[in-house]
């Protein structure tokens, strides 16, 4: 009787373990914006009256080479600005990452005062007068400004030392820099930045009436629509494009370079391929209304202007299909003749780009609308564009809908409260085995919570292998692509493993150690990518360079190598994970205890080593072979290869050495151990040195964890043989006593 | 049974006849020795950054030894980098493994079919061995560098000089005679036949430093005897330096010869290569253009002399039609590199090509690889491998892959078969 109701408990007990991992892992929860259930469900169709930002946030636009929903706009560069997914109003509320965006892009006024920036270095922080303990890290654009032309000095000043060299002032600087550049750039990408005509080339009292005035106009395209009459008249009338005609053309011109000079200072592309354009080609508002320009505007200089204002003439004169033909001719043949590039550059803005997209028009409404808080215009015109987006741009539009939940999800970070989850679990179960009051069957206690670790461990890998896949439907890519990637992948190999060893052997070492393992995967991936150096735009699905280009590769080599990776940490951990068992023994004088776990233990290591060496072995020859096909040589002793080569050859002398008799248990877990500290080498300390052809994936902040993390292997190992050396002292102590 | 009958098949014949090997297959030797090999790779692995992938490939890999210095950067340097440390080199650990190796083959491994697995991955790893010890004692690498519509009929190879006199009295045929780098660094005195006069090497380096002087400014070092040429005019002083193996490294090879008409000299000239191609060299100095071209008159013919990258002429050229470099919208980062060209072979056949990344262009034994390439200036550049060797680790990595299956399925069969037994035990 009593058995059947500690039984029931203890069912009880697993379910309600298992439940939390689930409410942790899937379901709404109140520590991300979206559940598993949302990618099911349809978009919800918000309150007409409230500004609907949800639908907002799922407007395409392209940054850094790849179309993504606003969303992913709004965290990726948050998280380069404050390492976070969110910002923080004045009370430090936090504020989402789409509201913050939609102040940005709209209501810079307000999101000035918004905490935006993060500066937690104390000397950083004295340039900018303010104290960590007082003053806080996070600061608002507002509080930055009267400081900005310092903080520009200081960090041009860091980044004449090579970025080897750069100690962690000249990389915050630098850093803090390249912020608030990204966040005046956001500001000004939908909204141009202020006119400023030279006084001394443009004739102020002519221009001023064609600028955008907030009173007279209803937005920016009245005066986008003057600039359009000018050039129309100029189509009309060719022979006015002559030089000294500053009536007719230093308006345009002036208007010409300082649409082409927006382009610069907009952060990402808003306009699709206009309808029955091929190629694909996205655009920013300067672009759309005057093109770009074709080389450095101060190439300017050197233009000879008779030839220029002849050449331009001269285009202009010609018929539309003949000009798209000479404009491409010019850029093709006369790549270094600045004179022609930018005649060619005019030609285009005056004749070929015309009207202005209905886009543009679009979101300077949305900006009026959201200023002044009204919600029906607002919810209509996002609407408005996203249907245009779609129709002008289908191919490109096809995962946005599926990135904005991924992003709201963050599968990774749920996984990584559902590791800590299984370790608490697994490590509550050793101490339940440990405790025996005669009596009590806490062994089925322990046993349950054994059990619900193994089938945790199953519901958090599932999670993580979503996240993961998630990551390769939207970029169609194999899973690992950066350093960032590896790290998810190299978790969720280990843990993978762990799940399959204690299927067979439930003894929770597998358990713990793979959420371990997992766990801080995640956690190190989540620095990769708050790390600014490696991911500049914050985005973690960045574009592959032409060489790694090749998703063939990028499946066999890139997985096989990073499988390796994973099981030599794995074979790591569970020694590390014998030296703490043993220590326990060794504490509690139980060193009789352990023979069957021992040998479990070994076999354990031993299987794994063998499944490392298997790995990296023929991953690292699949990188021979891809080096031979692209870069000529099986072997070039590059950085990246030796620390490949290091895993494979340290993973043969484990097994030799166990073949040879020459390990044992303590020695084999010894070993396997300073696996660890040869793949984190391979792993990260190769890209430290900067060298070779491996060096895209540099890193400067990394190199403090690295040594710390080499540091606590060699302390394990050291542990490893403390009994051995207890024992060899009091031994001694009693030979003496003899 | 007698022994006699066994041969060599039997693990036991083989001990009693190779006895002498037996030391030599010992594990502990083979932990010794890939122990070792992880030291050598770690260390090379850092001396890259000091003196470049060739310079650490030259001193650890490519030798017996190197000697390594503790680097002052590092923890405690100041007091530790002055001790050298003696580092066991690439050949010697190499060739060790490969004995090791072999006499485990002999003396340890039973030739049967149940450990036909574990011969087969050694094969592959011996083969490995053996294979890049011949990649490097055999492969040759260079550059082509091909303007938009020009045609290139030669390769420049990254590292190395030769001193060329260019015979161009008639246009039509043009006459090269060329001094390659080991009998410059050799010195002496050179004839060759169709040279009208001989060269006497003074003096020759792989890289310099040079600036140009004012006009009364004496010079001093290497070509202070010179007397004719660019470097006489322009008063341009030379400092020898050591050659930069890094991968950026610019190297500016200069050499110092003596004319001699019979026993008559002609004069003293001075050249210095340029890295990138002596056609730089108007652009840095027009002083210094001549570089590229010094006019020597001799018996009536105009020789010119230059020193540049040592060049392989191909019977076969290259024509570049054009180039793509594209990158990703909005972003530096490139997704393609393109050369379209025509390759004209020998008998006026011809072979459109594009080459771009991972996907070389391979004709006669050589391989042309996208390496860089300048929008701007429309040129591309490749580099151009050959390896002899190239197939060895093909066939090392299907041996290995034979080796790791057949020990896999082995162990996988054992293991059905036990649970299988087990499971009939159990019903």
């Amino acid at each position: 009787m009593n058995e059947e109701k500690k039984s029931k408990k203890l069912k009880f007990l697993s379910w309600v373990l298992i439940l939390c991992g689930i409410y942790f892992v899937f379901l709404p929860n109140r520590y991300t914006q979206a559940s598993l259930l949302d990618f099911f469900k349809s978009e919800k169709d918000g309150k007409k009256e409230v500004i609907n930002l949800d639908a907002f946030s799922r407007i395409p636009v392209l940054r850094g080479g790849r179309v993504k929903p606003m969303d992913s706009v709004a965290r990726n560069t948050l998280l380069v600005l404050r390492n976070k997914r969110t910002a923080l109003d004045e009370n430090d509320t936090k504020v989402p990452a789409i509201q913050w965006l939609a102040d940005v892009l709209f209501a810079p006024e307000r999101a000035d005062e918004l905490k935006t920036f993060l500066i937690d270095h104390d000397q950083v922080l004295g340039v900018i007068g303010k104290k960590l303990v007082q003053d806080g890290k996070h600061f608002s654009y507002r509080e930055l400004e009267p400081f900005i032309e310092e903080i520009e000095a200081s960090a041009q000043e860091a980044g004449k030392v090579e970025r080897e060299f750069r100690n962690y002032f000249e990389q915050n600087i630098i850093e803090l820099y390249h912020g608030l550049v990204l966040y005046r750039n956001l500001k000004t990408t939908l909204i141009p930045p202020p006119h400023a005509p030279s006084s001394a080339v443009h004739d102020h009292a002519e221009l001023e009436p064609l600028f955008y005035d907030s009173e007279k106009d209803k937005d920016r395209t009245s005066e986008y629509q003057r600039f359009r009459q000018l050039t129309a008249d100029l189509i009309k009338h060719p022979e006015k494009i002559v030089l000294g005609n500053k009536e007719a053309l230093g308006p345009l011109m002036y208007f010409i370079d300082y649409y082409a000079r927006y382009n610069l200072y907009a952060e990402f592309f808003p306009l699709p391929p206009e309808t029955g354009e091929s190629g694909g080609k996205w655009r920013k508002i300067g672009e759309s209304l005057v093109g770009t320009e074709p080389l450095e505007s101060k190439e300017k200089a050197s233009i000879d202007p008779t030839r220029f204002i002849a050449t331009v003439q001269s285009l202009v004169r010609t018929e539309e299909k003949e000009l798209v033909e000479n404009i491409q001719s010019i850029r093709e043949n006369l790549k270094l003749d600045s004179t022609a590039l930018f005649a060619a550059q005019y030609a285009e803005a005056i004749k070929l780009r015309k009207g202005i997209d209905p886009i543009i028009e679009d979101y300077e409404q949305l900006g009026i609308a959201y200023r002044n808080s009204d919600a029906v215009t607002f919810n209509t015109l996002v609407e408005k564009i996203r249907n245009q987006i779609d129709q002008r741009a289908p191919s490109d539009t096809g995962t946005i809908a599926f990135e904005k939940t991924y992003n709201g999800y963050e599968p990774f970070y749920r996984s990584s409260i559902g590791y800590i989850w299984i370790l608490v679990i697994a490590c509550s179960s050793w101490l339940l085995a440990g405790y025996r009051k005669p009596g009590i069957g806490t062994n089925e206690a322990s046993k349950t919570l054994l059990n619900s670790a193994y089938i945790l461990t199953g519901l958090v890998l599932l999670a993580h292998t979503f996240g993961l896949a998630g990551r390769m439907y939207i970029e169609g890519r194999p899973p690992v692509t950066n350093l960032y990637s590896s790290a998810l992948f190299i978790s969720w190999g280990a843990v993978l493993l762990c799940f399959l060893t204690e299927k067979f052997l439930r003894l929770g070492i597998a358990s713990s150690m793979g959420s371990l393992i997992g766990f801080g995967g995640l956690v190190v991936a989540h620095n990769l990518s708050i790390d600014s150096s490696l991911n500049p735009s914050g985005d973690t699905m960045e574009m592959m360079r032409a060489v790694l280009d090749s998703n063939f590769w990028l499946a066999t080599h890139v997985v096989t190598i990073t499988i390796g990776y994973s099981t030599t940490f794995l074979a790591g951990f569970l020694g590390i994970a014998y030296v703490f068992s043993l220590l326990v023994r060794f504490l509690f004088k139980r060193e009789n205890d352990g023979r069957e776990l021992n040998s479990k233990l070994l076999s354990m290591i031993f299987g794994v080593t063998c499944f490392s060496l298997f790995f990296s072995l023929v991953g690292t020859v699949l990188g021979g072979i891809w080096a031979d096909q692209s870069w000529g040589r099986f072997w070039g002793w590059d950085a990246k290869e030796n620390g490949a080569l290091l895993i494979v050859i340290w993973n043969a002398i484990i097994l030799h050495a166990r073949w040879a008799g020459v390990a044992k248990i303590r020695g084999l877990s010894a070993l396997a151990i300073f696996g660890n500290v040869v793949t984190a080498w391979s792993w990260f300390g190769t890209n430290m040195l900067g060298v070779g052809l491996h060096a895209y994936g540099f890193m400067d902040k990394a190199f403090m964890p690295l040594m710390i993390f080499i540091g606590a292997q060699v302390a394990v190992i050291g542990l490893a043989y403390l009994p051995a050396l207890f024992g060899l002292l009091t031994r001694k102590k009693d030979i003496q006593v003899i | 049974m007698p022994p006699k009958n066994k041969g060599l098949s039997s693990l036991s014949e083989r001990r009693k006849r190779f006895g002498w090997l037996i030391p030599f297959a010992d594990l502990r030797l083979t932990l010794t020795l890939l122990s070792l090999s992880m030291v050598l790779i770690f260390v090379a692995t850092l001396e890259q950054v000091r003196v470049g992938i060739r310079g650490a490939q030259a001193e650890f890999f490519e030798s017996m030894y190197g000697i390594w210095y503790y680097p002052t950067q590092f923890w405690g340097g100041e007091y530790f980098d002055s001790i050298p440390i003696p580092i066991p080199g690439g050949y010697l650990l190499g060739g060790l493994l490969i004995l090791n190796l072999l006499a485990a083959f002999i003396t340890r491994f039973q030739w049967t079919g149940k450990k036909m697995g574990i011969q087969f991955i050694h094969l592959g790893i011996i083969m490995l061995l053996v294979g890049q010890l011949a990649t490097q004692a055999m492969q040759e690498e260079s550059r082509m560098q091909i303007d938009k519509g020009e045609s290139k009929n030669y390769l420049e190879r990254f590292h190395g000089v030769e001193l060329a006199f260019i015979d161009v009295t008639n246009p039509d045929t043009e006459q090269v005679v060329a001094l390659p780098q080991d009998l410059l660094e050799e010195g002496g005195i050179h004839y060759a036949k169709d040279l009208p006069f001989k060269v006497k090497v003074l003096d020759f380096g792989p890289n310099c430093e040079f600036n140009s002087l004012p006009p009364a400014q004496k010079i001093s070092g290497p070509a202070k005897g010179v007397n004719r040429g660019v470097i006489q005019t322009a008063n341009l002083e030379i400092r020898p330096k050591p050659e930069d193996f890094s991968s950026e490294g610019m190297n500016f090879g200069y050499v110092v010869f003596e004319l001699f008409d019979g026993s008559e000299s002609l004069g003293t000239w001075a050249a210095i290569s340029h890295p990138a191609g002596n056609h730089w060299w108007a652009q840095i100095n027009p002083k210094m253009g001549d570089l590229a071209f010094q006019p020597i008159r001799t018996n009536g013919r105009l020789w010119g002399a230059t020193l540049r990258p040592q060049r392989e002429y191909l019977p076969y050229s290259i024509e570049l039609l054009g180039i793509a470099n594209e990158f990703y919208q909005g972003t530096d980062i490139p997704f393609n590199f393109e050369s379209e060209i025509v390759l004209r072979m020998e008998e006026n056949q011809t072979r459109r090509a594009l080459v771009y990344m991972n996907t070389p262009l391979r004709h006669a034994g050589k391989t042309f690889y996208q390496y860089q390439m300048n929008k701007a200036a429309d040129y591309t550049v490749f580099q151009v491998v050959r390896n002899p060797s190239w197939l060895v680790p093909y066939i090392a990595c299907i041996l290995v892959s034979i080796g790791l299956l057949w020990q896999f399925s082995f162990h996988l069969l054992r293991f059905l078969t036990k649970s299988s037994k087990a499971g009939l035990a159990s019903s």
